[in-house]
């Protein structure tokens, strides 16, 4: 279990997150939505160690995060962010290899095993980049570059993935595919998924819980259909928004009501 | 960027990884081509030696003149082989250097002297010429100093809270070397003639002041500083693609760019330190190494460093016998073929 117990980040008198409890359960998928400066991005930094908090605790099953190596969190936490900078050119497979050096024995140095290699085409056929493995990273799209991250990150084995806006910059289509894979991936190998998103209703849809933050506190914690409330999303978003549930899915769907004003 | 892929598919089929064979045969063929480098550039100068005879003296590692006359065998081993080992050295040195900082800074055109280091020595140098000028040590340890203390200030300036980022390392070293140019202008106007032409030919990179008893120093930096750097290649590997994309996947990045700065530093102090700045070779034989055999820095930094040295003897070759009997500084022989060269290469990308 990942767990953050009233964590505390503050960047010398700005505040940025603020007595955030979570639990990253296995099988769980725990959205992550608020407006911008609500602290999410911070959060989630402070779980995997990048950040560390000026007042409560993360542990990773059941220790304190600092007392594991940069590499023994590496194996465990996976973090998918924004595209990684690619100024060199590089594969597909090489990337992707990328996510094994956590598992190195000779860390700095090293070759990878055949066992990395098997791991890596597993997950290039789980994210269907197979065709593209011996392609350079520049030139696929932008849906297929994420993709790529987050093969990364599954080539990891890490058993706790750190998503931060996986679905930015990503059509529609892609954007479902992205965030079945995060699903799969949680039911199959009972990972856990942390992700940050914009997309409330695509939160509604993956996730198992919803944290819904707004300044750095944590303002509701629990089920979408608790968390996703009309109330609520005024609240943090000071927007006027209308929740039914999905005609299909049977989940809450929210829908903003915007007056248009129009100028004469 | 084609090239690599193309390269590396003629090489393992349609896995184009850099493989640990791919690494040795790599690694081999350029240690081949550095050997013969080194004979065949010992054959040439303004002396003409007897070839048969020079290369059997050689082959027995100077144990038998084989028939060379007194003369002819210190020429060969007390002026060209050391000469020509230094080259080597540094221009293994450069490479390697080069190649580690364009990894580390993410950035193609970090070059050593981007960061201030060979001003530092330089300065170094200066203090050296100025108050023991008669010390043969006093020149190299000062200008290896003065490339540390370079290094330590830029390293300070760049240090922001989350370490010292590329962004703020260039920026860092170009502060560092334009403070550090304005003082050597400042002082080279108080030196005497005579010392600012010497301390002159020496800035543009001099190979003919070789020392023999520097120069296992300068071999023996040269090796561990390629050994300790390619020991770190993975690690650059991820550097590469972003701090926080290494950190999050298990990069100790603080501590490996700690190292590899220092150690990449270490390596041009000590090249600046025994023949002065040769240019270009830290900007273009990185180049070269990353078109052909890919970005993958446990195959590009070994090659860097045998290529480098490949370039520097053929440059310095040239230098000493272009105008024979006179020379030319090794170092505008590298920018005469480096210039156009990088000018090829940006074109190319």
């Amino acid at each position: 279990m990942l767990e953050a117990r009233e964590i505390q980040v503050s960047y010398g008198e700005r505040v940025a997150v603020s007595g955030v409890s979570l639990t990253l359960r296995p099988g769980e998928i725990t959205a992550v939505i608020g407006p911008n400066g609500a602290g999410k991005s911070t959060l989630l930094q402070s779980l995997n160690g990048r950040i560390r908090p000026s007042g409560g605790s993360v542990l990773l099953d059941d220790r304190p995060l600092d007392q594991f190596s940069r590499r023994a969190i590496a194996q465990r936490i996976a973090v998918v962010a924004q595209e990684a900078e690619l100024r060199f050119p590089i594969t597909v497979l090489e990337f992707v290899l990328g996510g094994r050096f956590a598992w190195a024995t000779n860390s700095g140095w090293g070759w990878e095993s055949k066992r990395d290699l098997e791991i890596a085409r597993d997950v290039l056929k789980e994210t269907e980049l197979t065709s593209l493995a011996d392609r350079l990273m520049t030139e696929l799209s932008g849906g297929e570059r994420q993709r790529a991250v987050l093969a990364r990150a599954l080539a990891t084995e890490a058993l706790f993935l750190l998503l931060d806006e996986p679905t930015a910059n990503l059509d529609l289509s892609h954007q479902a595919t992205l965030l079945s894979l995060v699903r799969s991936r949680c039911d199959r190998r009972q990972a856990s998924a942390l992700v940050i998103t914009h997309d409330v209703n695509l939160a509604s849809q993956f996730a198992d819980q919803v944290l819904l933050m707004k300044e750095g506190r944590a303002i509701r914690h629990g089920v979408p259909v608790e968390v996703l409330t009309s109330e609520l999303l005024h609240e943090v978003f000071d927007v006027n928004v209308l929740v039914d549930s999905h005609p299909v899915s049977g989940l809450p769907r929210i829908t903003p009501v915007h007056e248009l004003v129009r100028h004469s | 960027m084609i090239a690599a892929t193309q390269a590396g598919a003629a090489f393992a089929g349609l896995d184009s990884r850099t493989t640990p064979s791919k690494t040795l045969i790599s690694c081999g063929a350029l240690g081949l081509a550095l050997l013969l480098a080194i004979v065949v550039s010992s054959l040439v100068g303004s002396e003409q030696l007897p070839v048969r005879a020079a290369l059997c003296s050689l082959a027995s590692f100077g144990s038998t003149p084989c028939g060379l006359t007194s003369d002819q065998f210190d020429i060969l081993f007390q002026i060209r082989i050391p000469r020509i080992l230094l080259a080597a050295a540094v221009g293994a040195s450069l490479a390697t250097a080069g190649a580690s900082y364009q990894s580390l800074l993410r950035n193609p055109l970090a070059e050593p002297y981007l960061l201030g280091i060979s001003n530092g020595a330089a300065v170094g140098t200066m203090i050296a010429l100025v108050f023991f000028g008669a010390n043969e040590w006093g020149r190299p340890v000062l200008a290896f100093a003065g490339a540390l203390v370079a290094t330590m200030a830029v390293y300070r300036l760049a240090l922001g809270r989350a370490g010292a980022t590329p962004e703020r390392l260039i920026l860092a070293g170009v502060i560092v070397t334009t403070f550090l140019s304005s003082v050597i202008v400042f002082v080279t106007t108080l030196m005497d003639a005579t010392r600012i032409r010497s301390f002159t030919f020496w800035l543009l990179g001099d190979l003919s002041g070789t020392s023999t008893t520097l120069l296992p120093i300068s071999i023996a930096i040269a090796v561990l500083g390629t050994i300790l750097l390619s020991l770190n290649a993975r690690s650059l590997n991820l550097l590469m693609l972003g701090e926080r994309d290494a950190f999050d996947l298990g990069v100790e990045v603080r501590s490996v760019r700690l190292i590899i700065f220092v150690v990449a530093s270490l390596l041009v102090g000590s090249s600046v330190a025994a023949s002065g700045s040769v240019g270009y070779v830290g900007l273009v034989v990185p180049h070269l190494t990353r078109l052909s055999l890919g970005s993958d820095n446990r195959i590009s930094i070994p090659c860097a460093a045998l290529g480098g040295g490949l370039f520097v003897i053929a440059a310095d070759t040239v230098a000493r016998t272009i105008i024979a009997p006179r020379e030319l500084p090794v170092g505008a022989i590298t920018a005469l073929i480096g210039a156009p060269l990088f000018i090829y290469l940006l074109k190319r990308a």
